[in-house]
């Protein structure tokens, strides 16, 4: 927010230069949440015939969702009367696994390494570790589904999954390295670093003197971080959490390719098997549709689905900026 | 600030009034599958010679899609992988070439033939062990590779192998033709459905013959060969737009466009066979 | 270390003054022990994976990049030699950085200096906060959709190509305005950030001199927080050089730029093209063109211009940490 502190001589406020200056201001910000706004009620309205059509239903399961979507965009190709009928669960149960789980893991892992970072990493190591995070952090998503093909998938059918588990399950899906654990692990890998960055910037920003209290009651320096650090910084961790699920929940191309692309809802009963089976995620299906766009209804039920990855984003912001309320007292920004 | 904010938007209305320029030669928009990208895009620097000038520019989104860009105007011309539909109501739909699906699997499968009922048995999940083809010297569960809903090879299945029977989830469906490729290449167990440009032995699979007939040229030209088929052009049935027209013959017809299609890995249907002496 | 007790200063220790215990590990707790070798396996695994990433894409690319791969067109063609090289990806690429960068840019440092500096009356200021921070959040493939929806309405036709009244909807200028949308919060945050470090008494000292509130800004609080300003443009370049899915839905397919009309320049917007990331999307053993080399020469380029992207937010990066605002 403005700075409270600081508000200009009364006599300044009321130069013309000024005035302008923060009108043509204003008038960029309004323009452009008019924009985003727009945004959102376009597509909330382009999605809402497929809404309107299934009612609650489109958020529930019920015959094969990657057989709606081809009844949906041949029923207007063929000139039948416009079939909607879309129950989604399958890619919805898809998106939160693939998210969720890319999250959890990369939440340990980014929590770690970035206590690592800050505390207790050499400097050289510290050194190469930021920049190299970054660069993780960085790497395009096309490139990363590529060596997600051509290296995780194959690893991942040749190494992990056997015959036996092939035959358990061969009359409803195919184990083939094309799976939600290819999708979590290569998409952990890209939001990982995201998280990392976050947390490293709170764990810095938590005031040195409370940890040197701890320190000076003779407890060691992992758990003094532990403790007092990591707790301190929990409006970070939430804040980078929100970043990278948004992140997940709206990576694309990679994974479309690593997936499997089956509308296939993997069952945690399965036992292990589980990560090796397949899955579509929301963000995945888009893309595959995408090029039915010119069929009525198929557009309406795309859209949809678009305005279930907006309307998440929009949850997930007010969640994040919520969870950075409480950090502002203490000067922590993430 | 606003100093410089003025002049781009002098720039941007100077730009504005640049536009109406006036167009001689017209451009030319095709629609069409993504597959079909990379040989339209070589028939037209082929063309370029023929027709120096109009632009012809290629819209790839699906082949279902591109029929239907023709009858809104959206483009001029579409190049179909599938015959006429009901949908198509004032298109014309004409031959263009020959091309073929091809069943391929991993080179590490010994088998090298397989009946089209058995194609379809496998994609309908009736069969799943590798053990019921004892040529294919394994004993693994099968893993099928096919399509997403939305391509044009995916329609083509369906109906030319499967005779409109729904493809079982347990095949896994990719999002392009190269895709199916790089799988089976890299999964012993696999099979899947690959075009016939993508199952060259480079790209690390094998063709299988169908009912015993190899995939060739000429097996695909005299139709023998069980997933021989047609490429369309599309064009409106009223008023087609004329260089589209003459481009359509060009692709049909001429020795040219035969060579590019060859290279493309398709298979002219109705190309000369010599170069035609009249420039 | 002085002994600060006011925590609600921005404070960003200029160089993080770490526990200086020298107390050995071996001597704690099995649990702690555990929790830091974890911490060591795990930032040394990324270290790895990275590196392995990199060098897997170093070793596969850098066989096939060669010189005239970058001053050729793709053309169409079934072998390696027919096909070219990757000038147009490459003069794509950049295209969407200057009109990305060149929406994104002004209008994010103006958001981010209205939020900072002006940012009433507050209820205003509270909606654009969380309108910046949904579009940081909102999957690329949305905007991607959005634009094709907005871009093909007949009144937004100049954008991209049309013909007897249809708009096709997919240009460079399509794809760059989308891509702005992706690069602006991003620009938003780190300015607003800098902004933000800046104490209160470098603005009343400039007030006190008698400039006004605009030029404070745009003479002193800009300047001084010039290493975010960076920052944030930097990142902001990488998020759309990295663009896959805004690019394959909003630029056409076609790997030659194809203008839309002979006006030089405004036509080749108004037309289609591809990117380095649409080049390795479409040239990749997965791609409709496939032709591996091209793609892994092509990726090779990618990640070099994403690594010297980085290396230059380091620096300045590190740049800005010096000249943190000392107490």
């Amino acid at each position: 927010m403005a700075h409270p502190s600081v508000d200009p001589l009364a006599a300044d406020r009321g130069s013309n230069g000024d005035r302008r200056a923060e009108r043509l201001l204003g008038a960029l910000v309004a323009i452009t949440v008019a924009l985003v706004l727009a945004m959102i009620v376009f597509v909330l309205r382009e999605g809402w015939p497929s809404f309107a059509h299934n009612g609650w239903s489109w958020f529930g399961g019920g015959g094969n969702v990657d057989r709606q979507t081809e009844a949906i965009f041949t029923s207007a190709n063929f000139n039948r009367s416009w079939v909607y009928e879309f129950h989604a669960w399958p890619i919805i149960w898809g998106t939160l696994l693939v998210a969720g789980l890319a999250v959890a893991v990369s939440f340990v892992a980014a929590l770690f390494v970035a206590v690592f970072v800050v505390e207790f990493a050499p400097d050289w190591m510290r050194f190469i570790l930021e920049p190299v995070i970054r660069l993780l952090a960085s790497i395009p998503s096309v490139i990363m589904g590529l060596l997600g093909v051509l290296l995780v998938v194959p690893f991942i059918n040749d190494v992990l999954i056997d015959d036996e588990a092939r035959r358990s399950v061969k009359y409803i899906v195919s184990l083939n390295g094309y799976s939600l654990l290819s999708g979590v692990f290569v998409l952990s890998l890209m939001v990982a670093p995201l998280m990392v960055a976050v947390f490293v910037d709170g764990l810095r920003s938590v005031p040195r003197n409370w940890l040197e209290g701890s320190l000076g009651l003779g407890i060691n320096r992992w758990r003094t971080f532990w403790k007092i650090g990591v707790r301190t910084a929990r409006p970070a961790l939430v804040a980078g959490t929100v970043l990278a699920t948004a992140r997940a929940l709206g990576e694309v191309v990679m994974l479309a390719m690593v997936c499997g692309g089956v509308g296939f809802a993997p069952n945690p009963k399965d036992g292990l098997i589980f990560f090796l089976e397949p899955t579509k995620p929301i963000a995945a299906a888009i893309l595959q549709s995408a090029e039915e766009l010119t069929s009525p209804p198929m557009r309406d039920t795309i859209f949809a689905m678009a305005s279930i990855l907006l309307l998440s984003s929009l949850a997930l912001s007010l969640a994040g900026w919520a969870a950075k309320q409480p950090m502002k007292k203490y000067g922590v920004r993430a | 600030m606003t100093k410089k904010t003025t002049g781009l938007a002098a720039a941007t209305v100077v730009a504005l009034a640049a536009v109406p320029a006036t167009t001689q030669a017209a451009t030319i928009v095709g629609s069409g599958s993504s597959a079909s990208t990379p040989y339209v895009e070589a028939l037209y620097a082929a063309y370029k010679k023929v027709d120096k000038k109009n632009t012809f520019t290629f819209n790839a989104n699906n082949g279902n899609a591109g029929a239907k860009d023709v009858q809104e105007g959206r483009s001029a011309f579409a190049i179909q992988t599938r015959p006429p539909q009901p949908s198509d109501s004032g298109l014309r739909y004409s031959k263009l070439f020959l091309d073929a699906l091809t069943i391929s699997v991993n080179p590490a499968n010994k088998l090298d033939n397989l009946p089209v009922k058995s194609v379809k048995d496998i994609f309908t999940a009736t069969q799943t062990e590798w053990s019921a083809f004892p040529e294919s010297g394994l004993t693994s569960p099968i893993q099928p590779f096919g399509r997403v809903a939305t391509a044009g090879l995916f329609t083509y299945f369906t109906s030319a192998v499967l005779e409109g029977a729904p493809t079982a989830s347990s095949v896994t469906p990719v999002d392009k033709d190269g895709e199916v490729a790089v799988a089976v290449s890299k999964n012993p167990n696999a099979i899947g459905y690959v075009g016939l440009a993508n199952s060259k032995p480079a790209s690390g699979v094998k063709r299988l013959k169908l009912n015993g007939i190899e995939a060739t040229p000429a097996t695909i030209k005299n139709l023998k060969y069980p997933l021989s088929r047609y490429a369309w052009i599309v064009l409106p049935a009223n008023s087609p737009n004329k260089a589209a027209t003459k481009f359509a013959d060009w692709v049909r017809s001429s020795y040219e466009a035969g060579v590019v299609l060859k290279k493309a890995g398709a298979v002219p249907a109705f190309n000369a066979t010599k170069k035609s002496k009249k420039k | 270390m002085s002994a600060g007790t006011e925590f609600d200063a921005p404070t960003r220790p200029v160089a993080p003054a770490r526990t200086s215990a020298r107390d050995s590990s071996a001597s704690w707790r099995l649990t702690d022990r555990i929790g830091l070798a974890l911490a060591w396996t795990l930032g040394v695994g990324f270290l790895l994976v990275t590196g392995g990433i990199v060098l897997y894409l170093m070793i596969q690319g850098v066989r096939f990049v060669k010189p005239e791969l970058f001053v050729t067109s793709p053309s169409a063609g079934f072998s390696e030699s027919e096909t070219g090289g990757f000038l147009d990806p490459l003069i794509g690429t950049f295209a969407m950085v200057v009109i990305g960068m060149s929406i994104a840019f002004p209008l994010g440092l103006g958001i981010a200096v209205w939020l900072s500096e002006y940012g009433n009356p507050s209820w205003a200021a509270r909606i654009t906060e969380s309108v910046i921070e949904m579009l940081a959040g909102t999957p690329s493939i949305v905007f991607a959709l959005f634009g094709m929806l907005l871009f093909q309405s007949p009144i937004l036709g100049f954008f991209s190509q049309s013909m007897d009244g249809v708009v096709y909807g997919r240009s460079f200028l399509v794809a760059g305005i989308m891509l702005s949308f992706i690069a602006l919060p991003l620009i938003v945050a780190n300015v607003r950030e800098g902004l933000q470090a800046i104490p209160g008494h470098v603005r009343e000292a400039s007030y006190a001199v008698g400039k006004t509130k605009i030029a404070t800004t745009r003479r002193v609080l800009l300047p001084a927080a010039r290493p975010s300003v960076m920052t944030g443009a930097m990142l902001g370049v990488g998020r759309i050089i990295g663009d896959t899915a805004v690019i394959i839905l909003l630029l056409g397919a076609t790997l030659k730029m194809v203008p839309a009309n002979h006006t030089p320049i405004l036509g080749a917007l108004q037309g289609t093209g591809s990117t380095l990331t649409s080049f390795v999307y479409q040239n990749a053993p997965t791609g409709e063109a496939n032709q591996p080399e091209k793609a892994f020469a092509a990726a090779f380029v990618l990640l070099s211009l994403v690594l010297i992207l980085n290396v230059a937010v380091n620096i300045t990066v590190r740049r800005g940490r010096k000249m943190a605002w000392g107490s």
